[in-house]
């Protein structure tokens, strides 16, 4: 290549590498720089020939990367290039500061709305979106029991023969493993002292690998320590090692579980916080682990009773899980089941954790966007009334050379600046917000104490907020920025009219929309709560108190002794002071842990004929007598349950869905019904007590005697006239006295009971009314905005009309129209935002459909009044109009 | 507005950054063209010889802060007779040199006794 060839080929480098400076230092300097190259490659290529040119070549794409970037950065530089951001940013604080009112009233309604959607989105993000603390956690699931034909139970426990066949199973699932509720869970450090009631989880002893997490100290359970006849072992969890006074020596010493000796193996870290499944209700905590004491291929695959949770190997597609799954379903079936249909499978380990909350959750979600749309629209339209005050001071700024950039940036700063000190203080507020919900949100709302404030959330939350003021700042920008000269200074003569009217009038029609869809909501929501509220569970909750006492095997062994225990603490119980009666149940209603059973009433007049059909699955509750009446539970027909126990007779009670189910229109008392081997009979008939749902029967329900079938209850129910909480003491003491190696657990009164159930409903009704009335506010005010603002510019015009013979209601008419228009429109356009919010929000709805005339009239007639209203405040100013004073100014 | 900025800069500045100093030493001895400053540095054995693009965003700040100013356009002998854009030291620009020169001066007799540097001999 020739040299001047090489030369014209070194100049279009060195031109190219320009690029990378800015472009007025490119002006300015490019061309000597360029040259400055030249000379230098010259000098190379006459030095050194070409190799010494295009170390030339790259030392100067070097230089220039290196000096290219510096002199963009360069303060004094870019601050030429882009304009007086810093002097903008002062004179926008300035500003502000000077309106004080303004800015502190604009800077609570962004607090406040960004700081109700930050704990939202706090709480959604936990509990939804981020991922378990497990290792690859995605790869978790659990696995349930479809019984098909079989039985009308679609998620069903798992046999600890079904666990075992999927241990065997191989391929696709790496491990597998069960989980079981311990029964009875009476805790002490050493035989016969303080004796404590905590939840234990019976397991595999490959939970923690399968988990991936390791004991913070001691190990967890070795391959081998399970089955029968091991070696008592257990693993503590790190709240209830605390609980017992935080000694690391507590590892390695024995410890007394239903009063036999566990040897502790290890303590898990803090932050393991393992919650149990369960194929209905919510998860169950765990307090500690023990591994199970039979060999699970051995299990009865009748009885199911364990939840199931695999690994799946690392990055497998959730599909072939499922069809893993499946086979060793269908293997299951063949075995146990003779091929009937029943089906095992999988879901996620969150999925299925959340699967309770996420329908509120999204709800939630969906309105607290709905909010932020929300305080975009309105922090835009009171940006716009800013801007119009100003427009005298656009008209003379841009008269004196200000370009439509710096008027617009001007704009955007002062909106950006308000949405990130809105946004910061939004993120503050919510620091305190998400420890309110913790505190008020239902107690088996998964991965509660993991709700709180993180800095990515905090950064979202200021960067949603500065969005969202560049977004309503963008509004009056572009209006300041569109206006023209001439009409500015012609409007601004008049001092407050203006083209922004239409803009800003769509911006309240918008406001008054949104707000009429989240209202609807809102009104939907707690009317759903209010119909919860007063649905009746089947029972009187008010003036019950419950406590577990467990009769465990191991101090009782005999059915005698435990029914002689049962007794000594019913009676004692009953004689409490100011206690009117008591009962005992192997479960309560609500709290939706009991064991099911299926029945057949042969030759029962509702049978169909199909044995199939006629098989009906049924919860089973063993209850003592005075149960049922201590519940105040009602009786249908027949009798409850009496003291005396009449030999040779096993009594059972139905519910009504039982009843009517197997004898419609007949007298079901005396029927029998074959029960382990044995026959029940019925003597009486009552309405469900809801075990599930305050608003809607579960299963049917059958009632045996405890007494009959060594069933050892776990609860004990007292009705008293005092406020029920105070018995505690009084329950314990009487307890001890009985027995000092039992504790006294989960004490709650029964209305608490109803009050956790409705808990999360409770939360999302009040947070979604407070959006919905936040909005509202946030209509009313912006609607206040513009009527004021409307009567202040057409003053001139109704003293005209005043003048002319108008008199002051009909001028008054002339503006509340105005507004009134405005809200109608406002109604118009949310017809349709309204129907789509109730399909989002249908899932969440109990007795209330989504579109429920008398609701949505009655939110619509509340909106429709207080706008009206705060219409009516400004514009009554016209009354004030004196035309004959005003026209002569 | 923007000038004001500048200049309350410079007046602030402390010392001259060594490229700005090689710059005016090379331009108190005459007019010079980029290359031709850097030819010089080179030849006054700096180890660090300023890059190209240093050196221009240099010359860019020197002459927004008075220091240097452009001189007329002409034909380089030393660069195949291409022409050239030359600069010129002004007098506030003498004047940043000699106080920096003296700045320098007191410096290095500190250094000499401090015993960093040997002793002049006379």
């Amino acid at each position: 290549m020739s040299r001047s060839r090489l030369m014209t080929v070194s100049e279009r480098w060195f031109r190219l590498l320009l690029c990378l400076y800015p472009v007025d230092f490119r002006d300015d300097m490019g061309d000597a720089v360029v040259e400055a190259y030249r000379d230098r490659a010259r000098d190379a290529l006459s030095r050194g020939g070409l190799t010494r040119l295009v170390s030339v070549w790259l030392y100067a794409l070097f230089d220039s990367l290196r000096n290219g970037s510096g002199e963009r950065a360069r303060p004094a530089a870019s601050w030429r290039r882009s304009g007086n951001w810093g002097r903008d940013a002062e004179l926008v604080t300035r500003r502000l500061l000077r309106a004080r009112a303004f800015t502190a009233a604009t800077l609570a309604t962004l607090t406040l709305g960004l700081g109700m959607f930050a704990v939202v989105y706090t709480a959604v993000h936990k509990i939804l979106i981020a991922p378990m603390p497990y290792r690859d956690s995605g790869d978790l699931y659990y696995v349930w029991r479809d019984y098909g034909p079989n039985l009308d139970l679609k998620k069903g426990a798992l046999a600890g023969s079904d666990i075992a066949a999927l241990q065997q199973a191989g391929g696709v699932i790496e491990g597998a493993v069960g989980l079981q509720r311990f029964l009875g869970g009476i805790f002490s450090l050493r035989e016969d002292t303080d004796p404590m009631e905590i939840a234990v989880t019976v397991t595999s002893p490959a939970l923690f690998d399968l988990l991936g997490i390791t004991p913070a100290l001691g190990r967890g359970f070795a391959r081998n320590e399970v089955g029968p006849g091991h070696p008592l072992v257990i693993v503590l969890t790190h709240e209830l090692w605390n609980r017992l006074g935080a000694d690391p020596a507590t590892v390695g010493r024995d410890v007394r579980l239903n009063g036999r000796p566990y040897t502790v193996l290890g303590v898990m870290p803090p932050g393991f916080r393992f919650v149990r499944n369960e194929p209905i209700g919510p998860a169950q905590r765990v307090d500690a682990y023990v591994t199970f004491e039979v060999n699970l291929a051995e299990t009865n695959p009748k009885a199911a009773a364990c939840s199931g949770l695999i690994r799946a190997r690392r990055g497998t597609a959730p599909e072939a899980v499922a069809a893993a799954v499946e086979a060793v379903g269908r293997a299951v079936d063949e075995r146990d089941f003779s091929g009937r249909g029943l089906k095992l499978y999988p879901v996620g380990l969150k999925t299925d954790l959340v699967a309770r909350a996420r329908p509120a959750l999204l709800v939630l979600v969906a309105a607290g966007l709905v909010l932020a749309l929300m305080l975009t629209v309105n922090l835009a339209s009171v940006l716009l009334a800013r801007a119009a005050q100003r427009e005298h001071e656009f008209t003379v700024s841009r008269a004196l050379g200000a370009n439509d950039g710096a008027v617009m940036r001007a704009m955007l700063l002062e909106g950006g600046l308000l949405g990130l000190l809105g946004g910061a203080l939004g993120a503050l507020a919510a620091v305190w917000g998400t420890r309110a919900l913790v505190a008020v949100a239902p107690l088996d709302l998964p991965r509660r104490e993991a709700i709180a404030i993180d800095w990515g959330i905090a950064g979202a939350v200021i960067l949603l907020g500065l969005l969202l003021g560049l977004l309503a700042a963008s509004v009056p920008a572009l209006w300041a920025a569109r206006t023209s000269l001439s009409f500015l200074l012609a409007s601004s003569a008049v001092r407050g009219g203006g083209g922004h009217g239409r803009m800003r009038r769509g911006m309240i029609v918008a406001q008054v929309a949104l707000s009429l869809v989240l209202l609807s909501s809102g009104g939907l929501v707690v009317r759903s709560f209010e119909r919860l509220l007063r649905a009746d569970p089947g029972f009187k909750p008010e003036g019950l108190f419950t406590v577990r006492v467990r009769t465990p095997p191991e101090f009782f062994p005999k059915p005698n002794d435990a029914i002689g225990f049962q007794d000594r603490i019913q009676a004692a119980l009953a004689a409490l002071p100011g206690v009117t009666g008591a009962g005992a149940a192997s479960t309560l209603p609500l709290i939706a842990t009991t064991g099911q059973t299926t029945i057949t009433i042969p030759g029962a007049p509702g049978n169909t004929g199909d044995a199939e059909r006629d098989a009906l699955l049924v919860d089973v509750i063993a209850a003592r007598a005075g149960y049922v009446e201590v519940m105040g539970m009602r009786l249908l027909a027949g009798r409850a349950f009496e003291e005396s126990r009449p030999s040779g007779v096993f009594e059972a009670i139905v519910d009504s869905n039982l009843a009517r189910r197997f004898f419609p229109g007949a007298n079901a008392l005396g029927a029998r019904i074959p029960y382990e081997k044995d026959w029940l009979t019925i003597v009486g008939v009552v309405e469900q007590a809801r075990l599930y749902d305050v608003h809607q029967d579960g299963r049917p329900e059958l009632y045996v005697r405890a007494e009959d079938w060594g069933v050892r209850p776990l609860f004990y129910v007292v009705r008293t006239e005092r406020p029920p909480h105070t018995l505690l003491p009084e329950v314990q003491a009487a307890v001890r006295r009985i027995d000092t190696r039992v504790a006294v657990g989960d004490p709650r009164t029964m209305e608490q009971i109803v009050d956790d159930t409705l808990r999360q409903q409770k939360t999302s009704a009040a947070l979604i009314v407070a959006f919905a009335l936040g909005a509202l506010l946030l209509a009313a005010m912006g609607l206040f905005g513009v009527v004021s603002a409307s009567v202040t510019r057409r003053r001139h015009e109704l003293a005209v009309r005043l003048a002319l013979g108008a008199d002051h209601p009909r001028v008054l008419r002339l503006v509340l129209r105005e507004g009134a228009l405005l809200v109608g429109v406002g109604v118009l356009i949310a017809l349709p935002g309204i129907y789509a919010a109730g399909r989002l929000i249908r899932g969440v709805l109990v007795g209330v459909s989504p579109s429920d005339p008398l609701t949505l009239l009655a939110v619509t007639l509340g909106l429709a009044l207080v706008t009206l209203l705060t219409c009516y405040v400004p514009a009554r100013r016209v009354l004030t109009i004196e035309p004959a004073q005003l026209l002569r100014q | 507005m923007g000038m004001d900025r500048a200049r309350r800069r410079t007046d602030e500045r402390p010392a001259l950054r060594p490229v700005e100093f090689h710059i005016l030493l090379s331009l108190a001895a005459g007019e010079r063209h980029g290359y031709g400053i850097i030819q010089d540095i080179e030849a006054r054995g700096e180890t660090m010889v300023p890059d190209v693009g240093t050196m221009y965003r240099a010359l860019a700040r020197m002459l927004e802060s008075g220091l240097i100013e452009a001189a007329a356009r002409r034909r380089a002998p030393d660069a195949d007779d291409e022409r050239r854009n030359y600069y010129r030291i002004t007098d506030g620009g003498r004047r940043a040199a000699k106080t920096e020169a003296r700045r320098l001066e007191m410096l290095m007799r500190a250094a000499r006794i401090e015993g960093l540097l040997p002793k002049e001999t006379k």
